[in-house]
C-alpha cells in the first residue's frame, strides 16, 4: 500500500535548550511523544531540562563543548532510547553532518533530507541552485571572494562595482545575520570582507563571503514551507521580518502586511519552486526581498523550524511543531495542513511577534547578562508567550541572548497593534536590561504602524537617550518614596526578615550612634 | 508620622549621563505617604560590601521597559566621599582612566596601540559575546597609556582593557 516505510516514533530527544526547546518538549507532550531534554552543566535546572520526561547533561557550559556536540548528543539519543532527534533553530539544526549521523545511527532527524542541509547551508549554492530554478535573485556574485593577491582584490571592486553601492557582504555559510557587513563605498569594502570573514570563520567555521546588492528601503518577505516524504509541498503563508537590527530580526508579523492576494500567490509559488528544486521534506521558510517597486528577490532557504513559526502558527492554527513530527514520522500532510495551505493567499487576522533579549537597546543592544530577579509575562486574550527562562534564571554570555517571544492575534492590524501595546505593558522584567523600551517605543512608530516597515527603519530612526532620561526621572521619583519610607523603617520592622528593612535598620543604626 | 532620618538624600541614577537628585529632609513624609504605589515597581539589589561600608542603598526601577539603578545615601556623607576623592586626584595628577569590559566574553581584535593619541568614540578592541562582536571605543580622546589584552585572550565583567591618559 503505502511505499515509504513508517518509521516509529516514541520517544523525541530535543538538542536545543531555551524557548525552542520548551516548544518542542510541549509539542510532543501533546503528540503523546515521550520528551527528552539535553543540557550544559549551566542549563542544570532550566525550564526545558524540567518540562521533558527525561533528560541528559552533554558537556560543559559553553555550546562548543555542549550543544553543539553532535557525537555527544547521537550518544545521549541511542543512550535514552529515542527514536527521532528534534534540532530546534541554531546549533545543529542546519548541518548536513549532523542530520546524516543521526539517520546512520538509526534515528530519525526531524529536518530535511541532509542532501538538501547541504545545498541550502552553503548561500552561494543555493544562489546557484535559485538562478537554475528560474527564481528572481538580488544582483550579486555566485562564487566566494578570493582576496588573497592584488590582483584577486581587483576582481572583487570590479565585481563591487558592477553590483553598486551600498552592498553587502554576507557569509556563504551564514546565518542569524553573523558574517555580515554593509559596505556604503569602496574604502570600506576591504575591511568589511575582513571582517566577515573573520566573524563567519569564528561563527560557523568556514570565512567564504560573497557580495549582494543592498536594497535601500526593501521588505524582508518569507513564505513558510512544509513538505512531506510523498513528495507534497506546500506555503503556509508569508511573513514580514523587516524591522531588524544589524540584519536581526526584531519583529515579525503574519501575514506580510498590504500584498495583494496576487503577490502572495506570486510569493508562495516562488518559495515552492525553491523547495522542489531542492527536494525540500519537514519544515523551511524561503527568505525573500521586496523591493520599493514590488520585485521579489531570493536571498536564501533556512532550513529548519524558524524562531518566528509562531506567528503562522496564530494565524492558520496549524501546529508547525507537531506538523514536523508527523512528516518526519512519514505521514503525508494532514487535511488541516492543506487546508491551510489553500487559504494562505486570503489571510484572516493578523499575528504580531516581538523579540524580547537580554541586550541593552541604550549601549547599542550590546549583550546583557545577568541575573532575572524578576520575570512577569503577559496574559489575556490573544497573546502567547514562548519564553525559556523565569525568575531566578542565570542569563550567561555563552548562549544567545533571545530571552522570551511575545506574540500576539487579533482580526485584524490596528487590532493587534493594540493587543501588542497591552501586552508589553504588562511584561515586566527586572535584574537586566532587556530589549522591551524598544519594543514599547517601536509600536508607536508611524513606520511600523502604517505597515510598511523597511529593514533600515531601526538604524534611521531609534534614539533612545531622550526615552531613557524620561524613564530615569520617574525612576528617581519612585525610588525617593520608597527610600523616603525605608526611613522610618526601623521603628517598625523588628524580627521583619526583609532584606531592605535589614538594610534600612542597619543604615539607621549608622547614622545615630 | 516620625521621619527618624536627618539631613538629605541623595540619589544617584547609574546610566550614560550623570543624574544626582537630593531630597530635602521636609519632603520626606510627603513621599512615604505615596510609597506603597512606587514599592511596585522597585526592588532591592543585594548590597555589596563596598555599598554597606560607604552607607548605600542600592535600588532597581523597572520604568517602561528599562532597568534603572539608583543609589540613595546620605548627601552630607557623599560629599565628604567626593571632597576626598577629589584631594586624592588632586595630589596624583597624572592619573589614567581605565577603559574596562562592559561584557565578559573573548577579545577578537585589538585597534589599540600603546602611544597612539585617540578621538573619542574611537574604537580600541572587539570582544566576543553571545556569538556578537562587540566594539569598545575610547570614552575620551587622550594618549593609549597601555593595553592590558591580547586577541584570544578571555576577559571578565570589569576587567582593565586599556589604560588612557
Amino acid at each position: 500500500m503505502n511505499p515509504v516505510r513508517r518509521p516509529v516514533l516514541r520517544r523525541v530527544l530535543v538538542a536545543n535548550r531555551g524557548e525552542v526547546a520548551l516548544r518542542i518538549i510541549r509539542a510532543c507532550r501533546e503528540a503523546g511523544l515521550e520528551s527528552v531534554a539535553v543540557y550544559s552543566e549551566a542549563d542544570r535546572s532550566a525550564r526545558h531540562v524540567r518540562a521533558a520526561d527525561m533528560a541528559i547533561q552533554v558537556g560543559p557550559a559553553p555550546a562548543a563543548d555542549s550543544y553543539l556536540r553532535a557525537d555527544r548528543i547521537i550518544e545521549a539519543a541511542l543512550e535514552c532510547g529515542a527514536d527521532a532527534v528534534h534540532p530546534g533553530y541554531g546549533f545543529l539544526s542546519e548541518r548536513a553532518d549532523f542530520a546524516a549521523a543521526c539517520q546512520a545511527a538509526g534515528l530519525v532527524f526531524v529536518g530535511p533530507a541532509p542532501a538538501t542541509l547541504a545545498a541550502l547551508g552553503d548561500k552561494l549554492a543555493a544562489r546557484r541552485l535559485a538562478a537554475t530554478a528560474g527564481i528572481p535573485l538580488v544582483p550579486g556574485t555566485f562564487e566566494p571572494l578570493a582576496t588573497h593577491t592584488a590582483e584577486a582584490m581587483a576582481a572583487v571592486r570590479a565585481a563591487a562595482t558592477r553590483i553598486g553601492w551600498p552592498l553587502l557582504v554576507k557569509a556563504a555559510a551564514g546565518g542569524g545575520g553573523r558574517g555580515m557587513r554593509r559596505v556604503d563605498d569602496e574604502a570600506d569594502l576591504a575591511a568589511a570582507i575582513e571582517a566577515a570573514t573573520r566573524e563567519a570563520a569564528a561563527a560557523f567555521g568556514d570565512g567564504a563571503v560573497y557580495l549582494e546588492r543592498y536594497i535601500e528601503g526593501g521588505r524582508h518577505v518569507e513564505v513558510q514551507l512544509l513538505g512531506d516524504d510523498h513528495g507534497r509541498i506546500v506555503a503556509l503563508g508569508d511573513r514580514d521580518c523587516s524591522i531588524q537590527r544589524r540584519h536581526q530580526k526584531l519583529v515579525e508579523e503574519a501575514p506580510a502586511p498590504g500584498l495583494s492576494a496576487a503577490q502572495r500567490r506570486a510569493v508562495h509559488a516562488l518559495g515552492v519552486r525553491m523547495a522542489e528544486a531542492v527536494g525540500l521534506r519537514n519544515a523551511a521558510t524561503a527568505e525573500f526581498m521586496l523591493t520599493p517597486q514590488g520585485e521579489f528577490y531570493f536571498l536564501e532557504v533556512n532550513a529548519r523550524l524558524q524562531v518566528e513559526h509562531g506567528v503562522t502558527e496564530l494565524l492558520t492554527g496549524v501546529d508547525i511543531v507537531r506538523a514536523q513530527l508527523e512528516i518526519a514520522a512519514g505521514s503525508p500532510l494532514s487535511d488541516a495542513v492543506l487546508a491551510a495551505a489553500d487559504r494562505a493567499p486570503d489571510p484572516r487576522g493578523h499575528a504580531i511577534e516581538m523579540r524580547i533579549s537580554a541586550e541593552n537597546p541604550l549601549h547599542d543592544f550590546s549583550p546583557e547578562p545577568g541575573t532575572l530577579t524578576r520575570w512577569r509575562e503577559s496574559g489575556g486574550p490573544g497573546v502567547r508567550i514562548d519564553s525559556g527562562v523565569e525568575e531566578g534564571t542565570v542569563v550567561s554570555v555563552e548562549y544567545d541572548p533571545l530571552l522570551a517571544k511575545l506574540l500576539v492575534l487579533a482580526p485584524d492590524r490596528p487590532a493587534a497593534l493594540a493587543r501588542l501595546r497591552r501586552a508589553l505593558d504588562e511584561f515586566e522584567v527586572g535584574g537586566l536590561q532587556t530589549t522591551l523600551p524598544f519594543h514599547r517605543w517601536l509600536v508607536d512608530q508611524d513606520d511600523f504602524i502604517s505597515g510598511r516597515p523597511s529593514t533600515d527603519l531601526v538604524a534611521r530612526t531609534w534614539d533612545p537617550l531622550p526615552l531613557w532620561r524620561a524613564a530615569a526621572a520617574q525612576a528617581v521619583d519612585a525610588v525617593a518614596r520608597v527610600a523616603a519610607d525605608e526611613q522610618r523603617a526601623p521603628l517598625l520592622a523588628h524580627g521583619s526578615d526583609d532584606p531592605w528593612r535589614e538594610a534600612a535598620r542597619r543604615e539607621a543604626v549608622d547614622r545615630c550612634p | 508620622m516620625p521621619v527618624s532620618a536627618k539631613g538629605r538624600l541623595r540619589l544617584t541614577v547609574e546610566g550614560p549621563e550623570p543624574m544626582t537628585v537630593d531630597v530635602e529632609p521636609e519632603d520626606l513624609g510627603a513621599l512615604q505617604r505615596n510609597a506603597v504605589e512606587a514599592r511596585s515597581r522597585v526592588g532591592g539589589i543585594a548590597d555589596t560590601a563596598a555599598s554597606r561600608a560607604s552607607g548605600q542603598r542600592r535600588y532597581e526601577a523597572v520604568v517602561d521597559g528599562w532597568v534603572i539603578r539608583i543609589t540613595v545615601e546620605s548627601a552630607e556623607r557623599a560629599q565628604l566621599w567626593e571632597l576626598a576623592a577629589r584631594a586624592a586626584t588632586e595630589s596624583r595628577p597624572h592619573v589614567g582612566v581605565a577603559v574596562r569590559a562592559q561584557i565578559p566574553g573573548r577579545v577578537v581584535r585589538v585597534w589599540a596601540v600603546a602611544g597612539d593619541s585617540v578621538e573619542v568614540g574611537q574604537r580600541l578592541l572587539a570582544i566576543e559575546a553571545m556569538k556578537m562582536e562587540n566594539e569598545v571605543r575610547a570614552p575620551r580622546a587622550g594618549v593609549i597609556a597601555d593595553v592590558s589584552v591580547g586577541v584570544g585572550q578571555t576577559v571578565e565583567l570589569g576587567d582593565e582593557l586599556v589604560t588612557l591618559e
